[in-house]
């Protein structure tokens, strides 16, 4: 009978180590120096301001982020580049202009997209292509900023804004919806429909499997978490990306001033409403909003104040 | 038979080892004790970012790390847009495209490059001179975008092509022409323009400093081997890498396709691009 008297005691179980990343929530052992899915730096503390905007995380160069069986590689520091090395069964899709290199035997296809007619009066990308593995494949845009790295857990859902998606993994669901945000001005005998967001935004879904989302951001990221009901103006050509919970709409303020210039009383900033629950991320170098001025005849709901 | 003996020692002197360090961005020998390449300001303490898929990130030069050619002095100041200041010996000159030019010592004689083929230079739209500085004294360059300063010191017998407009600066010991892109589907779809600058070395060495815009990665080709680049990104290549267009097509149902036009580059040799490319509309 075996008494187990007199033999080396059984080794204690290691105990189970975990990480859970700060920026995208996934859980790792943390042996690493990044997280595989989104890359961030493991053991950086996130950096959140007092008004509660956390900058995205540092990533180091070359940083690797896992999705199914591939891999990609973020590289570069000022104009980052998306490195991918697909496995046979993976794949990813990108607006066409953001390709940087490839293998020769990686094939490139045209994915099917509907309302490619609205698609096109929108000022978006008519053509959504496709990369199939196994081979190496390459993306980065033309602009100075940050590569924002969005695991997407299942049943997860954003919103984003025009131009800024660099690419997606096959298990992620392309879809785009009207903004709803827009004015109309009218100057003389002229009208004009403004639309400071764009007409439409991309919408990336998940359904049962993660999948990885690739956004290029100009300038750097912040990120907030909003409570519900919690309101917060941003510049709307400042907007990355929202959690589609989060609501929108436009605002508009109008200054108070001691004395008043001719025309003066059409002074206002222009503001794009967000309201929680949710996450909002807004980039730091972002264009002027068109609004000359004119007086504005109609809007998509909106709420003003006067100071 | 004995060998002569030192007087003063009695033994046969030691030749002590001669240690050096390589740099891996340029090749040049540098003193063991040195942090940075003294011929392209690389650091030398640490590995060269690489990635899997075999780029190499340019290196990213020290702010303020001084480079040596000639008798004269290279130091790169800033990181976003960086600054390449010249410190000219007597003697010693540089060219460049003269918009590139930020500020110069009023003493800095300046003159004018000598070329041949001025009027398809014009028609190609590039710049019809190439401006001079002459040392001693100080002359600094810089570009208009976001990017890294590439520095390449050219050894003897090199040649390299370079996308136009993309030079910063050369010392005037490497010679400079520039040659007319072949085919005319390269010149139409290839987003090179009609001509790339050539810059070539006799029997001394020079430096060659580029500004890409973005990051510079940097691969080496074998003999045959091939990768399609956007060409836009093209920075510079060996002039023994071969540079086609190669059209992707792609079809839609609805839009009836369109052409992508892709830089398909053929080894031996390195090949740099810029992650900040100048983006061409396809057809």
């Amino acid at each position: 009978m075996n008494t187990g008297f007199g033999q080396n005691p059984p080794s204690p179980m290691p105990a189970q180590r975990t990480y859970t990343c700060s920026w995208c929530g996934t859980v790792s052992d943390g042996t690493a120096l990044s997280c595989p899915s989104c890359g961030a730096t493991i053991n950086v503390k996130a950096i959140v301001n007092p008004a509660g905007w956390m900058k995205a995380p540092g990533r180091k160069d070359m940083a690797k982020l896992n999705f199914n069986k591939s891999v990609c590689q973020i590289e570069g520091k000022y104009v980052p580049v998306a490195d991918f090395n697909l496995a046979p069964e993976d794949g990813v899709y990108f607006a066409h202009h953001v390709l940087l290199w490839k293998d020769p035997s990686v094939p490139i296809t045209m994915m099917p997209l509907r309302g490619g007619w609205k698609r096109a009066l929108a000022g978006m990308p008519v053509l959504m292509t496709q990369a199939h593995g196994p081979g190496r494949i390459a993306f980065s845009r033309d602009a100075p900023g940050e590569m924002l790295a969005l695991p997407l857990q299942p049943g997860h859902r954003v919103d984003v804004r025009e131009h800024l998606f660099l690419v997606a993994t096959h298990a992620v669901a392309y879809d785009f919806f009207q903004t709803g945000v827009w004015f109309t001005t009218k100057n003389g005998d002229e009208s004009e429909t403004h639309y400071p967001l764009g007409m439409m935004m991309d919408r990336f879904s998940t359904g049962n499997l993660p999948g990885l989302l690739l956004l290029h951001a100009s300038g750097n990221v912040f990120v907030r978490e909003l409570a519900p009901g919690q309101a917060i103006l941003i510049k709307p050509t400042a907007l990355i990306f929202k959690d589609s919970t989060v609501s929108m709409h436009l605002h508009f303020e109008h200054p108070n001033s001691g004395w008043q210039l001719w025309m003066s009383w059409q002074q206002r900033y222009l503001w794009l409403r967000l309201v929680g629950p949710g996450r909002v991320a807004i980039q730091s170098a972002f264009e002027p909003v068109e609004d000359d001025g004119a007086s504005i005849t109609n809007s998509s709901p909106a709420t003003r104040q006067n100071w | 038979m004995a060998y002569p003996q030192s007087p003063s020692t009695g033994t046969p002197p030691a030749q002590a080892p001669i240690e050096r360090i390589q740099c891996q961005w340029c090749q040049g020998i540098n003193e063991k004790t040195a942090l940075t390449c003294q011929f392209c300001g690389a650091t030398l303490d640490i590995r060269d970012l690489v990635s899997e898929s075999g780029w190499r990130e340019a290196p990213r030069i020290r702010d303020m790390t001084e480079i040596h050619f000639s008798r004269s002095t290279c130091q790169v100041e800033g990181e976003i847009v960086p600054v390449a200041e010249i410190n000219l010996a007597q003697g010693d000159a540089v060219y460049f495209e003269h918009h590139v030019l930020l500020w110069k010592d009023a003493s800095v004689p300046m003159s004018v490059l000598q070329l041949p083929g001025g009027m398809k230079r014009m028609l190609a739209g590039m710049p019809f001179i190439i401006s001079v500085a002459g040392g001693p004294g100080r002359v600094a360059f810089s570009r208009d975008a976001t990017g890294e300063i590439v520095v390449l010191p050219l050894h003897p017998g090199m040649e390299l092509d370079v996308r136009e407009h993309a030079f910063l600066l050369a010392s005037n010991n490497i010679g400079y022409s520039f040659v007319r892109i072949k085919g005319l589907r390269n010149i139409l779809f290839g987003g090179q323009g009609m001509f790339m600058d050539r810059f070539i070395t006799q029997n001394t060495a020079g430096l060659l400093v580029l500004h890409g815009y973005g990051n510079v990665f940097e691969r080496v080709l074998r003999p045959n081997e091939t990768i399609l680049i956007e060409p836009g990104a093209f920075l510079y290549k060996d002039s023994s890498v071969r540079m086609d267009v190669q059209a992707q097509q792609l079809t839609s149902g609805l839009f009836g396709g369109t052409a992508m036009s892709l830089a398909l580059m053929t080894g031996p040799g390195r090949v740099g691009i810029q992650s900040m490319y100048v983006h061409h509309v396809t057809e």
